[in-house]
């Protein structure tokens, strides 16, 4: 079963409105925004199923990793 | 059906509160709200609360019979014919019963309309049957 | 009037008199309320040269139109002043429940002038306005004050409250409210202090009139949905703005001892989800949010209870000293909330007083026997009662370290943390040049609140100097203080991604005028361009070089961490000024030129 990347407002705007992706579980988060050009750095916050992680956490089978971007700042 | 409230995930914001006397009054004004929040600062640092479980008491001692029920069960207040007499207000276990005569020239309470649940952003409010439906 | 109280209370303290007036709705139509009435007063009112403690200056308390309504974030309150932390132009935005019972007492803003004699409150319950007498509250920390008023005066009952710092008159000291909710910066306290008012409380009953009820009731929901509906509600309710704390480390924006880096090695101790589970027990909002960022605490450690820490206060109370300890930094939060001075302000001046201790600037002699290492918790406890008493080394770093470096000299002044004597909120702008703009061209100073471009600069190349950059920063200084204005909170659209537009509608409905976003963002320009009319009147030879950063950003790269051995050359930052000039109508030493004025309509303000 392959795992959902979902993205907030602002991400999506930085990726020219995409909201959600499938990907394949097992690689890490980081390594998989890497693999779909998306600069690691650009996503400040990680959520997977509801809880905070690192980008270093790997995708598990069936996975909903949100990913938000800040944009417009603190 | 009634509300339910989860005191847990209130965050005292007040939204449900100007919701509830735009609907009600049509007036943007919380102390004409038929919900109350108390707020437990600094401790133990929780909010409080206080919404109607339409019971049906005050419509119970009402004299002129002013508080009717509706066709979802709610009792609602029927301003016309409210004489502010204060019967219904110390039957109110949830002291959600209203007459603030320097406010409203009428008794009030909650009718279920649902706009605090609408506007609520954490969960804390919703309209179910039984407790147990929590969003 | 529609979406208005109606009224502008002020209040005489030298003579003790209240008098109400109308809300002009010609200043209502051209500035719309919160920070803009702010600047329209300050400008016309307070005289050129007022001293900022003195009986000239006016402590300006605006709420704005969506304020208090069915309007996601409508909890923000205005107070502008001159600054006597920087002499320019200050205004704070506080969140919380005060500005919601101003409007419900019939206010839009109230007007603190003069000085009064003795130690005063001021008591608003709807139309009964009296000033009382506060010796017995005077001395007090904020809490104790705030407790005192809601046990006596109930719930319903706003209070604001100053603390020792205030009274005290540390240029930082900030104005408290609703248990951990602040006007924090340029030391809107102080001027209260000044003022020997040491809270304002407020009650009210009246209702908001609105134009068009339907579309205000539609149109408000409509904002409440989009928040709900958004994909980051959750996370960003569970976790509040600790949630950049692990991502500024990441990408070097969090500040580590004193900025000399963005990277701190024990960061993670930090980290939104280590608080979380740590001390977190309630979600605690300002008037109307629905996504609530205010996290309350009980820590456990310490045996008490505090709002936050928020991440201004997790960057400068923590990694800026060195601290790893986020109960230890909840602690610092607290003391600087109940004795009332800014966490912001108050971790640079500890920041720079340990860097120069451990540079051997300062020996235990100036530090009260203090061993004012980094990561001395104790210590940084220690301090923050001494300045908020202005004792010992506390009597000197509340100066600020503008001032505070200038005295002691000895090369501190190059690693004083600030622009125009503000100190810098917790962004480290190694190598980020749009954010280093942003805080050399922010109104008040230092602050990230107008304008915050780090995700820009690491999209667009961090140390590019290129005309988008520059308008970005430019667009967002316009636009974003425009919540200030309108009396709201950014947030909703910033961290939740919300639709800007949502808002127009229900600005319509509610006041009765039409204004699109592009007429809003030109309401911003124009207030921004009276603020640096402003610093100009108030400080002779105002230009340029009182835009320049922290040499630190542009002379010294961190050695460790994400931004090792980055820096933004000095060439560069005079280019971004170069740009930034020419892009707002300015001239080249960054003064608004006479087209520009002409064309903003503000010739008056300048007469």
């Amino acid at each position: 079963m392959p795992a959902k990347l979902r993205f907030g407002a602002s991400l999506r705007i930085l990726l020219g409105g995409k909201d959600e992706l499938t990907v394949e579980p097992g690689r890490s988060v980081r390594a998989t925004l890497a693999s779909l050009d998306i600069k690691p750095e650009l996503v400040a916050m990680v959520s997977v199923n509801g809880e905070m992680q690192t980008k270093d956490y790997v995708i598990q089978e069936g996975d909903t990793v949100r990913l938000m971007a800040v944009v417009g700042g603190g | 059906m009634r509300l339910y409230v989860d005191n847990a995930k209130c965050s005292g914001c007040n939204a449900c509160r100007v919701a509830c006397s735009l609907n009600l009054f049509g007036e943007n004004n919380p102390k004409k709200a038929a919900l109350v929040i108390e707020p437990q600062f600094p401790a133990p640092g929780v909010y409080n609360v206080k919404v109607c479980t339409q019971c049906g008491d005050c419509a119970a001692v009402c004299p002129t019979e002013a508080i009717k029920q509706d066709e979802q069960g709610a009792y609602y207040v029927n301003f016309d014919e409210c004489n502010l007499c204060e019967a219904c207000v110390p039957e109110c276990k949830e002291e959600v019963m209203f007459v603030r005569s320097e406010l409203a020239n009428t008794a009030w309470k909650c009718n279920l309309c649902g706009d605090c649940v609408a506007v609520c952003g954490t969960g804390a409010l919703w309209i179910a049957e039984t407790e147990a439906v929590a969003a | 009037m529609n979406g208005y109280g109606g009224k502008i209370l002020r209040v005489n303290l030298t003579d003790g008199t209240v008098t109400k007036e109308p809300t002009p709705p010609d200043v209502a139509r051209d500035f719309i309320g919160g920070r803009g009435f702010g600047i329209y007063f300050l400008l016309k009112e307070v005289p050129r040269g007022a001293d900022p403690l003195g009986p000239e200056n006016k402590l300006i308390i605006s709420s704005g139109p969506i304020s208090g309504m069915l309007i996601p974030g409508g909890g923000k309150c205005d107070w502008t002043t001159k600054a006597p932390l920087t002499g320019g132009y200050a205004s704070a935005s506080m969140g919380g429940h005060f500005t919601a019972e101003m409007r419900y007492a019939g206010l839009d803003s109230i007007i603190l002038e003069g000085l009064s004699p003795k130690p005063v409150y001021l008591f608003i319950d709807n139309d009964k306005v009296e000033l009382r007498d506060a010796s017995d509250l005077w001395g007090k920390n904020t809490f104790a004050v705030e407790k005192q008023f809601k046990e006596r005066l109930g719930e319903e009952f706003q209070v604001a409250v100053i603390g020792p710092g205030g009274e005290n008159l540390v240029p930082y000291a900030c104005i408290n409210h609703d248990y951990g909710r602040q006007a924090g910066r340029g030391g809107v306290g102080a001027v209260m202090g000044s003022k020997k008012v040491k809270a304002i409380v407020v009650h009210g009953t009246k209702s908001i009139p609105v134009a068009d009820k339907d579309s205000y009731r539609k149109a408000g929901m409509a904002i409440y949905k989009a928040c709900k509906d958004a994909e980051g509600l959750k996370d960003w309710t569970r976790y509040g703005t600790t949630i950049v704390v692990s991502w500024c480390d990441e990408v070097g924006a969090l500040p580590t001892r004193n900025f000399s880096a963005g990277s701190f090695e024990d960061g993670k101790n930090l980290y939104g989800p280590v608080m979380r589970e740590k001390i977190v027990i309630t979600d605690k909002a300002c008037f109307g949010c629905p996504c609530p960022c205010g996290k309350y605490s009980r820590n456990k450690k310490y045996n008490n209870y505090v709002e936050g820490p928020e991440y201004e206060t997790i960057g400068l109370m923590g990694s800026n000293l060195g601290i790893d300890d986020i109960e230890a930094v909840a602690q610092a939060n607290l003391l600087c909330d109940d004795l009332g001075v800014d966490t912001i302000s108050t971790g640079n001046a500890i920041g720079w007083a340990m860097e120069c201790y451990e540079k051997g600037i300062f020996t235990k002699k100036d530090t009260d026997g203090l061993d004012l290492k980094f990561g001395n918790v104790e210590a940084t406890f220690a301090v923050i009662e001494k300045i908020a008493r202005r004792e010992g080394l506390g009597a000197l770093l509340a100066e600020g370290v503008k001032h505070a470096s200038q005295k002691i000299g000895k090369g501190s002044e190059k690693f004083a943390i600030h622009v125009k004597g503000m100190e810098q909120s917790a962004y480290a702008t190694h190598n980020a040049t749009a954010m280093l703009l942003a805080y050399m061209t922010c109104d008040v100073g230092a602050h990230h609140n107008r304008s915050w471009a780090i995700t820009y600069d690491l999209q667009v190349g961090r140390d590019k100097v290129v005309p988008e950059k520059v308008a970005r920063v430019i667009w967002l200084q316009n636009f974003r203080p425009m919540f200030d204005v309108l009396g709201g909170c950014r947030l909703q659209w910033v961290e939740l991604g919300i639709d800007r537009d949502l808002y127009v509608p229900a600005l319509e409905a509610i006041t009765g005028i039409h204004r699109s976003w592009e007429d809003l963002d030109k309401v911003g320009e124009r207030i921004w361009n009276m603020t640096r009319l402003f610093w100009a009147r108030e400080n002779e030879g105002f230009g340029r070089a009182w835009d320049m950063p922290s040499p630190r950003f542009y002379e010294e790269a961190p050695k460790s961490g994400a931004t090792k051995g980055q820096i933004t050359k000095l060439e560069d930052v005079n280019k971004l000024l170069d740009m930034y000039y020419e892009q707002r109508g300015w001239t080249l030493d960054g003064l608004p030129t006479p087209e520009t004025i002409e064309s903003l309509g503000l010739k008056a303000v300048v007469a």
